[in-house]
């Protein structure tokens, strides 16, 4: 089957903005008509306030709907994230974390989404015990693969058997294109420049990323304590070589910032992609600086889209801008620029 | 080049209770992207002019109701979430309140957001001046 990719916007990417006052939810939405994207993903707790009461009234969602129409938008993806530690003195039962679940599925199905982004840190019981419901209400489930999770590896096998065991089309997975990260974010790197890290520390770090890649990144093992799996993977990936290498070469708080958040990246084959397309309907296209010229400088979009198109992916790629965290700080921070190049590069890429 | 603003300018006042100074206010958003329950609101810890805060002289308002973080652990309502974009007041106990002029403040969120291995910390500083008592 020939591919057929949509481009879509998450509003998480007009964070800044949003922020600040300069965007509201209208605004959003307009921004992403005009960048040509013909469908939008939301974080219904970020822009949505008294959340979840308003989804259950009529008169916003009758507003949500002629605003769609009014900027030509369709629903790609609802954001949910199963908030299951709410009290700090114990996680949610198996049962309450379902009914969590089932409720968002429901405010998705409500504005219209026909998929619900679920994070990492969902347990399988709780996507499995929430199926029948997702057939029900027609969203599916879709598990979030970031970094420093990934595809093809010991944690995504056990939820490809709950897939196959289940023989369901209402569960798979969302990959993040940071897990196709090349090399480290130029703007991560300029971030460390500006708080004092030294150009010897700095190559330490983009040394130590670029051998990891050319290795093979060690990947992460499925286990509900989240801290641990992710410590263990980082060890494996050479995180103690790396930060004495660092403390060798006299580096500051701005030299180990730069180092540990390195790890926030991570680069897999994007052939990974072609392996699970039956189990993938919406991609996070995840983005730290598109260039005046609409080259991405970290995320390896060309390789990505073209291992989509071998795959004959039919679903959408949605621009999720992560740049700003690394600019707001010290600087002002244009989503709406950044949206509208890597929006452009994206479509470069689909009809290239 | 600015940085993002995350304390309100001419959100800073003292607080009184009839004639008496007792202590001082202030305003920030929170440094998340999205709006949540008070409840993964763990701790925010003060230090004004150097001078640690204790927690229990620290309460938090959002839509015109006031907590204490012990309080506020318990929080789920949807009307009083810390949303996204907006400024909560923060109410300090502190005999006397802030004397006229410069002042530095050095606070820290800590919110636990479920899917995360640990917990975040947002550590937010400025000076700001504290205005003479106009009374």
């Amino acid at each position: 089957m020939s591919a057929q990719i949509k481009r879509s916007v998450s509003l998480y990417s007009y964070q800044d903005e949003y922020y600040d006052g300069k965007l509201d939810l209208e605004g959003c939405l307009r921004e992403t008509a005009k960048t040509g994207a013909t469908d939008v993903e939301l974080l219904a707790e970020q822009m949505i306030k008294r959340f979840p009461l308003p989804i259950e009234d009529e008169a916003f969602r009758e507003n949500w709907f002629s605003m769609l129409k009014q900027y030509g938008l369709t629903p790609s993806c609802y954001d949910a994230f199963l908030e299951n530690r709410i009290y700090d003195n114990r996680t949610l039962s198996l049962g309450e974390q379902i009914n969590m679940m089932k409720r968002d599925l429901r405010l998705a199905s409500l504005l219209g989404f026909p998929v619900l982004r679920t994070l990492v840190s969902t347990p399988m019981d709780v996507i499995e015990g929430s199926l029948e419901y997702a057939e029900s209400v027609k969203v599916k489930i879709g598990l979030e693969v970031h970094a420093p999770f990934s595809l093809n590896s010991h944690w995504a096998e056990g939820y490809l058997k709950l897939i196959q065991k289940n023989k369901t089309p209402y569960f798979g997975f969302i990959p993040d294109l940071g897990i196709f990260c090349k090399n480290l974010p130029d703007v991560l790197r300029d971030k460390a420049r500006r708080a004092g890290a030294k150009e010897t520390c700095i190559r330490i770090v983009d040394g130590a990323y670029q051998s990891r890649r050319d290795k093979g990144f060690v990947k992460i093992k499925y286990d509900l304590n989240l801290g641990k799996a992710n410590m263990e993977y980082r060890l494996a990936n050479g995180l103690k070589e790396m930060m004495d290498a660092v403390e060798k070469a006299g580096g500051g708080p701005a030299d180990r910032m730069y180092a540990e958040s390195s790890f926030t990246y991570s680069w897999s084959d994007p052939k990974d992609l072609i392996d699970n397309i039956d189990y993938i309907f919406h991609i996070h296209a995840k983005f730290y600086n598109v260039s005046e010229h609409y080259e991405e400088t970290a995320v390896a979009i060309p390789e990505v889209v073209a291992a989509l198109k071998t795959a004959g992916y039919q679903g959408y790629l949605s621009s999720e801008y992560e740049g700003g965290e690394h600019l707001r700080q010290d600087m002002d921070v244009d989503s709406i620029e950044q949206v509208r190049r890597h929006q452009e590069a994206l479509k470069r890429a689909i009809e290239g | 080049m600015a940085g993002r603003q995350i304390y309100r300018p001419d959100g800073f006042s003292n607080t009184r209770y009839g004639e008496r100074v007792t202590g001082f206010s202030f305003q920030f958003k929170a440094q998340y992207y999205r709006g949540f329950t008070l409840s993964i609101l763990r701790d925010i810890q003060i230090e004004i002019d150097g001078e640690k805060i204790d927690r229990k002289d620290i309460q938090i308002e959002v839509n015109k109701e006031r907590f204490t973080l012990e309080e506020a652990r318990t929080v789920v309502d949807p009307d009083y979430r810390w949303e996204f974009g907006e400024y909560a007041t923060v109410y300090v106990k502190k005999n006397g309140g802030l004397a006229p002029g410069v002042h530095h403040i050095r606070s820290v969120q800590i919110i636990a957001p479920s899917y995360m291995p640990f917990e975040l910390q947002a550590v937010c500083e400025t000076d700001f001046v504290m205005e003479g008592d106009s009374l």
